[in-house]
Formats: structure tokens, sequence, C-alpha cells
């Protein structure tokens, strides 16, 4: 491990406070010193395209502030007070008790103290989810294994056109809503049933079901898929890992694999296909001219995490006809992990397949880009013009220097408000067609 | 001691007996006694901040300086939120292409936390040197290391002599304090050591006496949450009366905060902000201050330049200055005044913010039905008999709480006051149960002087003119409370030592 240059994600406890924070009628409590929760979904509801808070998270999230009298002698007596006022003031139907660094390094055994409220039916869970063991993304599995085995109802039934979405992380994908609303109606129109847990419209009793579905989608190749083998073990659903599917494209490639899987009536899922199909084409062949007559093609550089860089790639790919140069993946991954996403990259016919780098730090970005470019043979020194960066709010100052278009997707987004904007499926890459041309003709 | 000879900057509850848990009247404000006040303790509680937050907040301001967190990933993400309403103070500043304030992680994980992290520190500290150029830079140990064990002053003085820049540091742990406030204190303290006490030309020498003729410089010590509109105003009223200012430390580079040290006078926008600092200024140089009074509603801006211009006995100036200022902006605000008189006001903010807002909407006619305050400390006491004096000993509650939205909400449906006015991240939630809002600071607007007294009045009044967005949301949002939880006092779940909570 070495320091990192304005990390793009929170601590292991935001993720797991940011999942818990998406969940309707869950609330969280951190067993932390005062400002942890404060400094993770702050960084969250901000970076995320002003998310913001909704009525337990933010600054009235339960936690118990502890200082250093409780770091010196045990913090179990203080969580055991704050689980029962929390129980008693807090309006909510799951409560998961999350930790941070000194929690877990003075070793308060806070299973026990859970596990007294646990005996008594309390629906109160717990995960240890001390910053210093990793990031966001690992805190969200962390949070799903506690879900997954110590909520969920076991020995349920199996429902064959029940499907639970696993994989996103709330504020990691800035559209996590919208795109998991998305998916839903997708496959609803396919008559599957899609559990997404983590938009405003969600049942709880959804997730305390979820053993029900037949198959788990992972949308990603890393996060969430841990909880998901758990998942497997305990309940018995197997799963699949998907990338995010972005456009006609890849939209139509999962929905047939999906279709294939559940044993979908194959006239359904034709019909459903041409007619999100003709949405999409209905909308962009007008832009035909502009498009070609503009030569919007363009090098793509894509940063972001896992689950966006490959997705993206593939539809300015496959959809919008770019040639992709450089990707950087930006999250914290071990070796296994990054094989995995060395393996997906390599499903992209090897003409348009980029330069794929992990890096967590921007500037180390832009010099690795700079080396590429400086390997390149050409005598005016613009290798890669024009280009366009897909990246986040870190990245404007590398699009500017390239002079290259440029467009936010991943975290940190501070300048556009995101509430259900969704860039998942076929409308979903119409909308990122409409932003990414929208900012090559914004200066008119 | 103080802020040079600390070795480590005193938590708020033992340097100023502040406290952060009290429910009461705003009559009885300073009369408990203050140990026990300091003890009260919630065992019921929401987040707060830590000192951490203000820290970064302060030190992420001061022009290309690099900032390390050193701890877990976590600590320091907020300052991507930071981040934006620093570009936004510097483009207020006339400086649109500033760069994005930089920050680092040391990014201790596991292994760090079995083996200590001060190597990681050291790499951290010199690759940024090397490879960034800053022209400072800020460590700042958060509580991972502390516990550790790692020697935070040990690495600094190890790699000082290595590099050629400003090294600053301060311990701003979070379990250390409840008062999160401290963390301004911290800021100041990695300030002073690291751009005058530590500094390689060492600290600047004491300015002699003014000569004949010359015009007193005071210092004039900023806030976050102060705006380049607010700036103006100050630096406008005090030019009139003839005195040049200095204005920093936010914002400020290495030279503004030495020349700091040269000004006749020290001038605090905010006791509760800034007596660490100034304290400091005062004991090594000499230089005396005003710390009393914040310029926000005319009495308040009326006593706080009075206290300045008698320094350099240039009261009459001031005077005739206040008593133009002051007819301009009664005038101004005639038109609102109607909408305004009798309106029941509810206030949220850090104390003396507060307090004094308070003061300004009394002079528009409002009356005030309640209050909370993020903490308790004296330099607030005073205050609090003031206003219920003002409002003919109409007394309101108070409730000491470093922000604690559930007994704010069980407050609100309480008075339920007409308006409320509170600090970012207040005003959500009483915007959620329906009432208008208007934010107590925005750096975009004027809140200070008379001029803040005219904006705040048209603000006031053109919030209650349309509350529509907060009224349809109160229809719409609601409660994430037990309905028990409205049956209860607001501070039912505030402990002391003497007596345990009443919901416990
Ligand atoms: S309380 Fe400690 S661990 Fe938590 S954010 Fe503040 S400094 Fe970091």
């Amino acid at each position: 491990m070495s320091h990192i240059e304005r990390p793009r994600y929170q601590c292991a406890l935001g993720g797991a406070l940011v999942t818990i924070n998406a969940i309707e009628r869950a609330v969280a409590i951190v067993h932390s010193a005062p400002g942890c929760a404060a400094s993770a979904d702050g960084a969250a509801t901000v970076g995320a395209g002003y998310w913001g808070s909704t009525l337990t998270d933010g600054r009235a999230t339960p936690s118990t502030n502890i200082i250093e009298r409780q770091v010196i002698f045990g913090g179990e007596e203080r969580l055991s007070e704050q689980i029962a006022s929390t129980l008693d003031v807090i309006d909510a139907d799951l409560y998961a008790v999350i930790t941070g660094c000194m929690t877990d390094i003075i070793g308060d055994d806070v299973r026990a103290v859970v596990s007294e409220f646990q005996k008594q039916g309390k629906p109160v869970i717990v995960a240890e989810t001390g910053g210093f063991k990793g990031d966001s993304n690992l805190g969200a599995d962390f949070i799903w294994d506690a879900i997954v085995t110590q909520y969920l109802t076991p020995g349920l039934p199996k429902d064959n056109r029940r499907v639970n979405l696993f994989g996103f992380v709330p504020a990691q994908d800035v559209f996590w809503r919208g795109n998991l609303l998305e998916l839903k109606r997708l496959l609803g129109r396919l008559g599957i049933t899609a559990n997404t847990f983590l938009t405003p419209f969600d049942d709880l009793k959804d997730l305390k079901d979820a053993g029900r579905a037949a198959l788990n989608v992972v949308f990603s190749d890393v996060h969430g898929v841990k909880p998901a083998a758990v998942f497997e073990e305990t309940h018995g659903t197997p799963f699949v890992s998907e990338p995010l599917p972005i456009g006609p494209t890849a939209t139509e490639a999962f929905l047939r694999r999906i279709a294939a899987r559940l044993e979908i009536d194959p006239a359904r899922l034709d019909e459903v296909l041409a007619e999100e199909k003709a949405y999409y084409y209905g909308f962009l062949t007008p832009l035909t001219d502009l498009y070609t007559d503009q030569d919007f093609q363009r090098f793509g550089v894509v940063i972001g995490n896992v689950n966006y860089s490959y997705a993206v790639t593939r539809f300015i790919a496959d959809d919008l006809g770019w040639i992709p140069y450089l990707v950087a993946v930006t999250d914290l991954l071990t070796d296994e992990q990054r094989a995995s996403v060395v393996a997906r990259f390599e499903e992209i016919p090897e003409i348009l397949r980029p330069k794929l780098i992990f890096e967590t730090d921007t500037d180390r970005i832009k010099e690795r880009l700079n080396e590429e470019l400086a390997s390149e043979a050409d005598p005016y020194g613009s290798p890669i013009s024009p280009a366009y960066v897909i990246g986040s709010n870190l990245d404007r100052p590398l699009a500017a220097e390239l002079k290259a278009g440029f467009f936010g997707i991943s975290y940190p987004i501070t300048n556009r408000i995101v509430t259900d904007q969704y860039y998942v499926g076929f409308r979903g890459g119409l909308r990122l067609t409409t932003d990414i041309v929208s900012a090559l003709v914004a200066n008119r | 001691m103080g802020l040079k000879h600390d070795k480590v900057v005193p938590g708020r509850e033992d340097r100023v007996a502040a406290c952060m848990a009290h429910g009461g009247c705003a009559s009885g404000m300073g009369k408990q006694d203050k140990i026990c006040l300091k003890n009260n303790e919630r065992t019921f509680s929401q987040a707060g901040l830590c000192q951490l937050l203000p820290t970064l907040g302060m030190l992420l301001t001061l022009p290309d300086t690099a900032v390390i967190v050193h701890g877990a990933i976590g600590c320091g993400s907020t300052g991507f939120g930071m981040n934006t309403a620093i570009r936004l103070h510097h483009v207020l500043r006339g400086n649109p292409n500033a760069k994005d304030s930089l920050w680092f992680t040391t990014n201790l994980d596991e292994s760090d936390v079995v083996h200590g992290g001060e190597q990681r520190l050291e790499e951290t500290i010199l690759t940024v040197a090397e490879k960034y150029r800053p022209q400072s830079i800020i460590v700042l140990q958060t509580c991972t290391p502390s516990i550790i064990g790692d020697d935070l002053v040990g690495v600094i003085e190890k790699v000082r002599p290595l590099i050629d820049i400003p090294l600053l540091y301060s311990h701003c742990e979070g379990f250390k304090t409840k008062v999160w406030a401290t963390g301004y204190d911290v800021a100041f303290y990695a300030i002073v050591h690291g751009f005058i006490e530590k500094d390689k030309e060492g600290p600047p020498p004491k300015k002699g006496p003014r000569q004949p003729g010359e015009r007193p410089v005071v210092n004039v010590i900023n806030l976050a949450s102060m705006g380049k509109p607010d700036e103006i105003e100050i630096e406008r009223l005090l030019n009139e009366i003839g005195i040049d200012v200095v204005i920093g430390p936010n914002f400020a580079n290495r030279e503004t905060v030495r020349r700091m040290t040269q000004a006749d006078l020290t001038v605090s926008v905010c006791p509760t902000h800034d007596d660490y600092l100034v304290d400091y200024l005062h004991t090594e140089y000499g230089i005396p201050f005003v710390l009393k009074d914040m310029p926000i509603g005319l009495a308040n801006t009326r006593n706080w330049l009075l206290d300045i211009a008698r320094h350099f006995g240039l009261e009459k100036k001031a005077e005739e200055l206040i008593e133009r200022e002051e007819s301009k902006a009664r005038q101004a605000v005639q038109r609102f005044l109607p909408a305004l008189k009798g309106i029941k006001v509810f206030i949220s903010a850090g104390e003396f913010r507060a307090v004094v807002t308070g003061g300004l909407f009394q002079e528009l006619g409002m009356e005030i039905v309640g209050l909370r305050s993020y903490h308790h400390d004296e330099f607030g006491t005073e205050f609090y008999e003031q206003l219920v004096r003002a409002q003919q000993g109409k007394d309101f509650p108070v409730d000491i709480a470093n922000f604690q939205p559930f007994e704010l909400i069980n407050l609100l449906q309480k008075v339920k006051p007409d308006l409320f006015c509170g600090h970012v991240y207040d005003n959500g939630w009483a915007a959620k149960l329906g009432y208008p809002t208007i934010t107590i600071f925005r750096i975009f607007d004027h809140y200070v002087g008379y001029r803040g007294f005219y904006e705040v009045a048209k603000k006031a009044a053109r919030n209650l003119r349309n509350p529509s967005f907060q009224k349809r949301l109160g229809e719409n949002v609601g409660s994430a409370y037990r309905p028990e939880w409205y049956q209860q006092s607001p501070f039912a779940y505030i402990k002391t030592d003497a007596s345990p909570a009443a919901a416990a």
C-alpha cells in the first residue's frame, strides 16, 4: 500500500453506511468516534451529485460518538446503551451496527453486544467495518454479508421468475437509483421480478425475503461478488457477474443471457428488444447529420471504477463508434480482482481494446497517459486528437490539458445534481449519447 | 500554556469549559454549575463532527498547499465537499482559475495498524514535496495513528530539514475531544507553528511603535463561513474610519500570516472561533485585541466598531460613520418591516453566530422562540440575557447540541416557529417539517455590518413571501422518529452525572 491522492472512495465504514442509508426503513448505528459518520457520508452525499440526506442519514445518523474514555476503557457499554435508545427513538425495521477504526483496534466485542438484542428478537445486525480494512466497496461487501447471514429469512422456496440485483455501491455509482429502476423496468418487461433494495421505492420485506430469488445478478466483476457467494452458500441462490449494460449492444446481450438462463419466452424477448431498440434509434437517427458532418468520433479516455470503466468503454466502442485509447480503473483491487477486470477487457475486440491501467491517483493517471502519448510516433504531437475524457470531476483538468471534450460520470460529481438519471439499458445509452454530445455543442 | 507552548492543542472542554449537551431556557444560561454542564452526555446521540473536519476545511483554503491526512483512507474524504466551497470562495476572490485543493491520505491498512505508519508518513511527505511542489505541506494526525502510537512530531522533525518549504502539522484526532470547534484551534496551531514559530526564517521580530501619522493596521480574523462580500463590508467600514486591515489566516499565504504579527490590533469577528490565535498574537507580539462582539445586527456592529475605534482614538469618526450607515440601513429595511413584524423565529448555528443573529432579528421586530447552539462557552453567556431582555422578558428554550436533529425536530414541533434560520445542514430538518427557512450563512451573501442587516431582512421577507417549497415538503415527508418521541421532552436523552436521562 502507499498513500493516495484524493481517494475516490471513502473507507469501509463509509461504504457500509451509505448502503444502509440507501435502504428504506433501515438505519445505521455507527460505533465510532464523533467524526467518522460525517466524514464518510459527507463525502458521499456531496460527491454523488448532491445526493443529500434523507431522514436518518447525515447528521441524523445514530452514532455512539466515543471519545478517549471509551477508547481506554472500552466502548461496549456505550454501544449497548445507544442500541437500546435507538430502538426507542428511531422508527425503523432494520438496525445495522457498523464500527470504525478505533473500536476495531481496541477490540470491542460488538458481536456479543448485538447478540443480546438479537436474542430479544430485535432486528439488529452488525458488521465490523473499521476504516483501515479498506475502501467503500469493501465496506459495502461487509454489510451485505451481514445482511445476508443475519437478516434474511432462511429456507424460503424459490421463485424462478425472481432475481436480486447486486453490485451497486451507492455514491460510488452516482446513478445507482436510476440505474436500478431502469434495470427493474427492463427485466419486468420480460416477466422477471427484480429486487433492487437500494432505491427509495423498495420495500424492506423484499430484502427480508430475498432468499426467494432464483438468481442473483451482480453487475460487477468485483463489487458484491463476495456477498453473492455467501448468499449462495447460505440460501442456495446462484449468481452471475454481468457488466453494467449501457446502450443497445450491451443491453441486448445482457437480456439475451438472462432470458436464456431463466427460460423466458423467446418471442416475448424479441418483442421487447425490438421496442426498446426502436426507442433508441427513434431519437438517435435524427442526430446522424450532426454526428457525421461534425465528425463526432473521438479517441476516448475513460476513468472510473471497475463497473463504469468497462461499461462506458464498451458503449463508446460498440454503439458510439469511438476509439477507446486508455482506461484507468481507480478502485483498490486485489491481484485476483485485477485479473478478473483484465479478463473482462479482453472481451473487447483487439483492434478496439484500450490500454488498461490500474491507478488510484489523479496525477499518476495523467503521467501514465502522457508516457503513453510520448511513445506514439506522431511528429505533430497530437496522436489522440480529437479526444474525449469520460471520468469524474477530478479529471476535468486532464481534459482541459488535452483540449478534449469532457463528461463526468464517475464519483465524484459535484458540478450537477443527480436525481433519477440513469445510463443503463437502451434509454440510458441514449441519455449518455445526449450528455456526451451536448458537451461538444455546449459553447455554441 | 497557550498556542506557542502547547504540545498538543487542548480540547475546548478543558480550555474554555465548553459544553456540548444541555437543554434549558435562555434566562438560565450561564447560571448552571459549569462543571456539571461540561459532563452532560447523551444516551441517544447522532453523528457529530470531529475536530479534523473544521481543521481540514480551514487548512485546505491555504493557497498551493498540500494536506496530508495521516490515517485510514476515510478520514479526509469530505475534502470533495470542502473543495467545492473553497473553489467558489476563490472565484469570489477574483481568482476563477484557482487550482483544486490537494490532499492525500497515508491510507493506513491492517498491516500498518500492526506495524505502525511512521515510515509511510515520511515517504508520503517526501514524495508530495518533490512531485507536487506545493508552497507548504500540512500533516494532520487522525485517530488511527494516534492509537497505534505513531510519533508524529518525530517524523516531522526528521523530514523538516530535508524539504525546503514550510511544514505544518497538528494532532487532531477526533476521539480526543467532544468539542469539534477545537479544530479551529488546531488549524491556528498548525498555521502559527508552520509559518511563524518553526519557519526557516524564524518568527518575525516585534514591530516598533507606530510613527505619528501612520495609519493603524488591524488583523481581521476571517472564518470559513464568511464570504468575500462580508470581508469587503468589514474592510470598507474600517477603511472609512482610517484603519487598514490584514485579513487572514484563511486563504492567506505565508507572507500574509507573518504580516499578522506586525499589526496594531487583532480584531475577532467571532470570539468563540478566534481566541486561541488572538491570545498568541497578544502574548508573543503584544498585539492588543478586541474579542467581544460579532458585527452582525446594528447594535453589535456599533459596539464592534466603537471598540476598535477606541484603540486609536477614532471614536468620533466611527460615531459619524455609524450614524450615517444606520440611518441608511434603517431606511432601506422599512419596506420589509411590515412582513417581519412579530415573526417568531428559531435560530440554529454555532453559539456566537446564533445569538448575534438573534439580535439582528429583534432589531427587525421579530421574536426569538427557540435557539440551538452547537456548543456553549462563556463568550455567549451575556448575550442570552440581552436577548431575553430585548423581547420584554419573553424567555425561550435553548438546546446545546452538536447537531442532534432528533432534539431539534422535537423542539420545533413544540415551539412551531414562523421562520427557521439555520446553519448548513440544519435548514433541511426544518424545511422537511414545513417551516420557511433562511440560511444563516452563505459565502455569496452579505450578513455582516449594515449591508448584511439589509440583506438579511430582505432574505427573510423574500422567503416568508413564498414558503411553498417547504410547505409542500412538510405535507409529503414522513418522520424517522417514533410517535412517542414527540411526547417526550426534547432533552429527555441528556443525562448529567447527577441525574440520569429521564428516558434511560
Ligand atoms: S473521528 Fe477520527 S477516524 Fe473518524 S473521521 Fe475524525 S479523525 Fe478520522
